[in-house]
């Protein structure tokens, strides 16, 4: 502190400069607070149960607290569990690349090549799904890909159905992006939308034709948005119960589906959280690894 | 007559009912150093985004060597482009940045990368070649954009702005490697500009445009010696405006009656002015001379000392007349050591009737 003290006789106006700082800080402190007491109190507390509890033993279908590692060896030893992981993370990381890529033409059509005015009214369309709850929108899906559904009854006379999608990996996957589809739209459609127009204009200036254009500018500048979009979609494939049980029929089990048996079967609170936990910290690596992805500055520049 | 590189015919832009680009026509050379000046909004960004082909004329044609150019698509273009903020692209080396070009016509990696290794030397980038280019100055990342447009071996080169992004210091060492770039280049430099005296200190000919129209075209001495029109006069600055009501004396030279009182200049060669008619008559300020009394011959107006403004080697006097008439000399700071001059002074300021023209009507 080398700031000298005021002395009195320069009259009261830096006192009232600092305490006015002290009040905006008080101010800020207080609207700011909820958001962050909420997180505390249905996030980060839930979450410090959910890991103590993983620790936890179930005699005669009664918890009871402890310190055991039973539950975190038998679940990371069994098959079921190492399968259904495998099997998720497959599911979500193909549905995060399928939409990333169906995606793209159509939020490159809404950032470029369609008026303010459209674009305004599109993306108010792909906000409108989610104003009917995601459960009832899968059951509409489920009755389009039923043997009787619209989709067999528009193929079947043309000789190319039936078409199985119900109860197989496929409809897992079609869920998923019945879920994500709309967001990643969304999100890359933003990305796009921000990357510099002057860049393009100078790609075309040095000769890069708009295709080309796509992978040498508009793909690295909009990088972060594109990844962001992408693990959004899979942290949300990834942690799905839905999709998986009404249109995979659950089989095989994804993660959440394996929780929920878990619980139904045997009340098994402290292996269902060993499975919980083990996917918060693997969507937690895979975040890490795509925000690196999207920030990392390239090693190899030359 | 040969055909010139670069023909704008009647070119125009409309946004709306709004014309950017009214009707634009001239021409220009090989190995041309064209400026297009004008005040922000004129059009002579419009204009050389045209030429590159980043944005489409609403009529009139565009040609290269006689060939119509309006359907060729940017990247189809031999026409690079020096951005104001330079636009390079940041996810690229300074080394990538130059061989960008070099890249999209697909021309083998060695060869790309000898001559972006040459063109970087050239703009003393080289030693930067593997950094980021957010981890250059503003005059390093002007560098790059140069390199990158350069390496292309273009036979013109459009520069927007390409000064004003940078330190005062900065702006006149460029401004002085720009005209030696096109010395040693012999291609044709478009430069877009604001600032007339980068247009005069760098081009051959400078195209003055005002809301979408050209005001004159002609090399930087024509220009500042024969002002074509009145925005002209007072765009290039150091113009003295008089108007008032003329005369036709019994030699055919012209008296003007005007807010400085009774001046005289030669008829314009096109004639035109008329006893009684109101008239326009420029005086460059670097033609009137400050003496302490009168001689009796050339133009002479008394006035006193309003303010002195020094600008680097000159000195810029302002002064007013008896009857309130304001008029200002430029003259040389050495000059004024010699013969210091105190606000209020009274002072003879006079001028030769040749140094004066008239604008046409």
């Amino acid at each position: 502190m080398s700031e000298p003290l005021p002395a009195p006789a320069t009259g009261p106006t830096p006192l009232k400069a600092t305490s006015r700082r002290a009040t905006g800080a008080r101010f800020a402190v207080f609207w700011g607070a909820p958001p962050v007491l909420w997180q505390a109190a249905f996030f980060l507390v839930p979450l410090g149960f959910l890991v103590a509890m993983t620790f936890w033993s179930v005699k005669s279908f009664r918890l009871t607290p402890d310190a055991t590692l039973a539950n975190w060896t038998f679940i990371l030893n069994a098959g079921f569990f190492r399968n259904a992981y495998v099997y998720t993370f497959w599911l979500s990381a193909l549905t995060a690349l399928i939409a990333s890529v169906a995606a793209f033409p159509a939020a490159y059509t809404l950032a470029y090549k369609v008026s303010p005015a459209t674009r305004r009214f599109m993306i108010f369309m792909l906000v409108v799904p989610f104003f009917t709850s995601y459960p009832v929108r899968i059951y509409s899906t489920q009755i389009f890909f039923s043997p009787q559904g619209i989709i067999n009854t528009v193929l079947v006379p043309l000789g190319l159905g039936p078409l199985q999608v119900l109860n197989t990996p496929t409809g897992t996957v079609v869920g998923y992006l019945v879920l994500t589809l709309p967001l990643v739209v969304l999100l890359q459609t933003f990305a796009l939308a921000n990357v510099p127009r002057i860049l393009i204009e100078a790609a075309h200036n040095l000769g890069c034709g708009r295709l080309r254009t796509i992978g040498t500018v508009i793909i690295p500048s909009a990088r972060i948005g594109l990844i962001v979009a992408g693990t959004f979609a899979f942290v949300l494939a990834f942690g799905d119960y839905v999709a998986p049980t009404y249109l995979g029929g659950s089989r095989p089990p994804t993660l959440s589906i394996l929780i929920a048996d878990q619980v139904k079967s045997g009340n098994n609170w402290p292996r269902a959280s060993v499975v919980a936990v083990m996917m918060i910290m693997t969507l937690m690596v895979v975040m890490l690894v795509m925000i690196g992805l999207a920030y990392g500055r390239r090693k190899e520049r030359a | 007559m040969a055909t010139p590189m670069i023909e704008l015919d009647r070119v125009a832009k409309h946004y709306g009912n709004h014309a950017a680009v009214a009707e634009v026509s001239f021409t220009i050379d090989k190995g041309e150093f064209i400026a297009l000046m004008g005040p922000s909004g004129c059009g002579k960004t419009t204009t050389l985004r045209m030429i590159a082909g980043l944005d489409q004329p609403t009529s009139g044609e565009i040609r290269l060597w006689g060939r119509r150019l309006n359907e060729d698509a940017p990247w189809e273009r031999d026409a690079p482009l020096v951005w104001q903020s330079y636009a390079l692209f940041p996810f690229l080396s300074v080394r990538k940045n130059v061989e960008f070009g070099l890249k999209q016509r697909r021309l083998p990696a060695p060869e790309r990368r000898k001559k972006a290794e040459e063109w970087m030397e050239r703009l003393g980038i080289a030693g930067f070649a593997e950094r980021g280019v957010d981890q250059l100055s503003g005059g390093q990342r002007q560098r790059v954009a140069l390199a990158r447009a350069l390496a292309l071996e273009p036979e013109m080169l459009l520069l927007d702005e390409p000064l004003s992004a940078l330190d005062p210091h900065l702006r006149v060492r460029m401004q002085s490697e720009l005209v030696r770039l096109h010395r040693e280049l012999g291609i044709t430099f478009i430069c877009v500009t604001h600032s007339h005296s980068e247009a005069f200190a760098m081009a051959d000919r400078v195209v003055i445009m005002n809301e979408g129209r050209i005001q004159q075209i002609g090399a930087p001495r024509e220009i500042h010696r024969r002002a074509a029109n009145r925005f002209v006069a007072e765009f290039v600055g150091g113009n003295n405006i008089f108007t008032g009501t003329a005369r036709v004396e019994d030699d055919g030279s012209i008296a003007l009656a005007g807010p400085v009182g009774t001046v005289h200049a030669p008829s314009p060669l096109e004639g035109g002015i008329v006893t009684g008619a109101a008239a326009t008559l420029v005086v460059p300020a670097d033609r009137i001379e400050l003496a302490a009394a009168g001689t009796g011959c050339g133009n002479e107006v008394a006035a006193r000392v309003v303010t002195v403004e020094f600008v680097g080697s000159t000195v810029t006097v302002f002064l007013e007349t008896e009857g309130g008439g304001e008029l200002h000399a430029q003259r040389s700071l050495h000059e004024m050591e010699n013969t210091p001059l105190a606000v209020g002074q009274p002072v003879v300021a006079r001028w030769s009737p040749q140094q004066g023209f008239f604008l046409p009507a």
